[in-house]
């Protein structure tokens, strides 16, 4: 025999077992899933507050009360914000795809920190703009901080599966050939950050 | 293991030749565990629980309503209004809807062929949230909270407690909508899952878009409440509204559509003939989605204001819902027609449940009277002149379509525990006690909405537009609905008692009857895992298929030559029925 004669090789054996099925995406499927069901929820309240606002404007009054002002400046340096966190989680798919560890964890660090920078410039966006929650300055400031608020929880739940991602990413469950965990994080980041991208034209944009 | 995976703890399928593991013991009953079963087992008994409370506290709403002599419980409009909501929000948060989620958890992943649900520790997670939280809305209203309520921190209480149970809810139909959608066998599309499997996914769907609103207005309730923007108890009634987008038609046809995927099971399975254009069924059931969902868009647009009823979307949404429902049942009946149809509960109260569905969005119709007689008026100066009794918006003619809905579901729920009753505990439930209860409810439903819709075109109030209870002269009209809703609560009741009685062990072990898709291609209850091997499929009726191995699905071994597909060695119970004069092959008895 030589090793040319290939046709002894059994190189492929007359009863071979079906391959396994691809892993069906569980993850990503549902991780869509709740993020249309978060963005309903604030689509829901973002209609709310253009609704009363244009009836309060359409009565003639003014919508935010005297002395209270939005500067623009902190809200769209947190747009920027979030802009480049959303590249910071593409960054880290596409690291992880090539098993490079090392750029995935700075890449989900440098989102991480991004996302934190998102709320501590709330916080202090909150702080200046003196928007009082109580009293009669404004028909409703409970939908204002409603929908800031609600945008923080869904920023914070988004960093909190980012790192639970990053920490089994750490364990060895994703890798070049699954990057499920890695994926899902990312497309619910991005639903956030699109998210506040409406919330900015219409509150502090708008106003 | 994480809340985020798909495998139950011991969900693995069992290794060939070892008997298959069972999934019940007295803790898992008790708590639960990862296996979808188990979960399932705990929404559908809590569930029923819930219901029937929440029907009882409308029972007694009811009474207070038709101000009889001597009965009293209510001590003013508040109170009343209190107790009303508080059967609403349990009638359809901590009953229906959760009944019709568990019955999904436990029988969409045998129908689809999976092995487990997907993120089924979020599932259980779902489940004792939504318990806790139930718990405490019932707390808040006992205190003084809810809508109308006089303690501020409670009605705070009853918004958060309300908005984490939707939540939950939430969670529970996205574990359902992703096991659908990618947990199916091999050979599976979505067009081949089973129709009540497909009205599960769109119910889910509906669901996930459609509530997470209404956390939004309960989120903004909790916040107007708690910084004082609702200081008295009469501005407070404005938070009865907050659930309005989704308990008024079409919006609460939403709980229509599991309904009719049970009915149409039940139809293929108890006439020995599976419905034919079975994607003709799928998609009248998708349409029917869109049309709810249309309807909670719309109802959410006139959003604290009186619903108006007057636009043209919504006068063809109630046009058209009737289409879809009728579609559904006329492809059901033909089954009827030219199957052998045994006169069994799963059949009459799928039948039933459909039969009202129908009949509420036929009496919809005449909401849509007003609107169009306006337009008339307007744009070709038609000169009709329609008495203001017609302008049915707000009034309790919605209240009266929305009991006659919730009878229509309790009835799917019927039918559902009744057909896979023996899947879900491994005994047969008591079918006469099902008779009685699918009886009960459908003359309930009638009796309970039929008077209201009436009321509707006497009156231009919802009791709570006025601040009180109604005094003119419905008082007999609203009586008869009380005991309208008595007996669905009799129905609920005799649902209860078929699920402990089932429970407890009693009933028949043999399974009484067998179907053409997957769930009764494995024993019954399944073992974790649900199939010894996943199996794989080429139609909508598998097990009809010459193609499929039942033995190897069932035991992981092939059957010995000359079995066929229904020639089960699975199980003694499966055995013991094959005894029995069979019609197997035609998806009937087995």
């Amino acid at each position: 025999m030589t090793t040319t004669d290939v046709s002894v090789f059994d190189v492929i054996p007359e009863r071979v077992a079906a391959a396994s099925p691809a892993r069906p995406r569980l993850l990503v499927i549902g991780t869509m899933f709740a993020s249309a069901a978060v963005a309903m929820g604030m689509a829901g309240l973002l209609g709310i507050y253009l609704e009363t606002r244009a009836d309060v404007i359409a009565e003639g009054e003014r919508w935010l009360p005297n002395g209270v002002v939005i500067p623009l400046t902190q809200p769209n340096m947190m747009a920027i914000t979030l802009l480049l966190s959303v590249f910071a989680m593409v960054w880290a798919v596409a690291s992880i795809k090539t098993d490079d560890r090392p750029n995935t964890y700075i890449a989900l660090g440098l989102a991480l920190m991004f996302g934190l920078a998102y709320i501590t410039q709330t916080a202090y966006l909150l702080t200046i703009m003196e928007m009082p929650i109580r009293g009669d300055v404004l028909e409703r400031p409970p939908l204002l901080f409603a929908l800031i608020g609600t945008h923080i929880v869904i920023m914070l739940a988004a960093m909190l599966y980012a790192v639970a991602m990053g920490v089994r990413t750490l364990g060895g469950d994703y890798n070049s050939k699954d990057v499920e965990g890695l994926y899902g994080a990312t497309t619910f980041w991005t639903v956030a950050v699109v998210l506040y991208l409406a919330v900015w034209y219409a509150i502090y944009i708008t106003k | 293991m994480a809340m985020t995976d798909t495998r139950s703890e011991a969900d693995a399928p069992a290794a060939d030749g070892a008997a298959p593991a069972t999934d019940s013991d007295a803790i898992t009953d008790v708590f639960g565990n990862g296996d979808h079963k188990a979960i399932g087992r705990l929404w559908i008994f809590s569930a029923a629980l819930f219901l029937l409370g929440g029907l009882v506290a409308n029972v007694i709403a009811g009474f207070e309503q038709a101000n009889l002599d001597g009965f009293e419980i209510a001590k003013d409009g508040d109170q009343f209004v209190q107790l009303w909501s508080l059967g609403r929000d349990l009638i359809m948060f901590g009953g229906v809807v959760p009944l019709l989620v568990g019955l999904a958890i436990y029988v969409v992943p045998l129908q689809i062929g999976a092995s487990a649900l997907a993120f089924s520790r979020g599932a259980a997670t779902a489940f004792w949230i939504w318990l806790v939280s139930t718990g405490i809305l019932i707390l808040s209203y006992i205190m003084n909270g809810g809508p109308r309520g006089g303690r501020t921190d409670y009605v705070v209480l009853w918004s958060l407690a309300l908005g984490v149970m939707l939540g939950a809810i939430v969670w529970a139909l996205i574990c359902i909508a992703t096991t659908i959608l990618g947990a199916r066998t091999h050979g599976m599309s979505l067009e081949k899952a089973p129709v009540s499997a497909w009205g599960f996914f769109t119910f889910a769907i509906v669901g996930i878009l459609a509530l997470p609103i209404v956390m939004g207005e309960l989120l903004l309730a909790f916040l107007d409440v708690r910084y004082g923007y609702l200081p008295t108890d009469a501005s407070r009634d404005t938070l009865l509204s907050v659930l309005d987008s989704v308990s008024i038609a079409p919006a609460i046809y939403w709980l229509g559509i599991p309904v009719l995927g049970i009915a149409v099971e039940a139809i293929s399975v108890h006439t020995g003939k599976p419905v034919r254009f079975h994607r003709s069924a799928m998609a009248a059931l998708g349409i029917l989605a869109v049309y709810t969902f249309a309807g909670d868009f719309l109802s959410f647009s006139t959003r604290g204001r009186p619903i108006a009823f007057d636009n043209g979307a919504y006068v063809v949404l109630i046009l058209l819902s009737s289409i879809p429902v009728l579609s559904v049942l006329g492809l059901a009946g033909e089954s009827l027609k030219t199957g052998s149809p045994k006169v069994r509960t799963p059949l009459a109260a799928g039948m039933a449940g459909g039969l009202l569905l129908l009949a509420a969005t036929g009496a919809s119709v005449l909401t849509a009277v007003a609107p169009i007689v306006g337009f008339l008026n307007t744009n070709f100066d038609a000169g009709i002149n329609l008495d203001s009794a017609w302008n049915l918006a707000g009034s309790s003619f919605h209240e009266g379509i929305r009991g006659i809905v919730i009878a229509s579901a309790v009835l799917g729920a019927i039918a559902g525990v009744n057909h896979w009753g023996h899947k879900i505990w491994g005994r047969s439930v008591e079918d006469r006690l099902g008779m009685l209860a699918t009886l009960a409810t459908v003359a309930g439903g009638l009796v309970w909405g039929v008077p209201l819709i009436i009321t509707g075109f006497l009156s231009p109030d919802r009791f709570s537009a006025t601040g009180g209870i109604v005094e003119d002269g419905v008082e007999i009209l609203n009586l008869i609905s009380a005991i309208g809703t008595a007996l669905v609560a009799g129905g609920a009741a005799l649902l209860l008692l078929q699920v402990l009685g089932a429970s407890a062990g009693r009933g028949s072990s043999v399974e009484p009857w067998s179907g053409l898709t997957l769930e009764w291609a494995t024993t019954s209850p399944p073992p974790i895992g649900n199939f010894a091997t996943a199996p794989i499929v080429s139609s909508a009726t598998p097990l009809a298929d010459d193609d499929f191995d039942l033995a190897v699905v069932r035991t992981g071994t092939a059957a010995p030559t000359g079995s066929g597909a229904t020639d089960s060695d699975a199980s003694d119970e499966t055995k013991a029925a094959d005894a029995e004069p069979a019609e197997v092959t035609a998806g009937g008895d087995a």
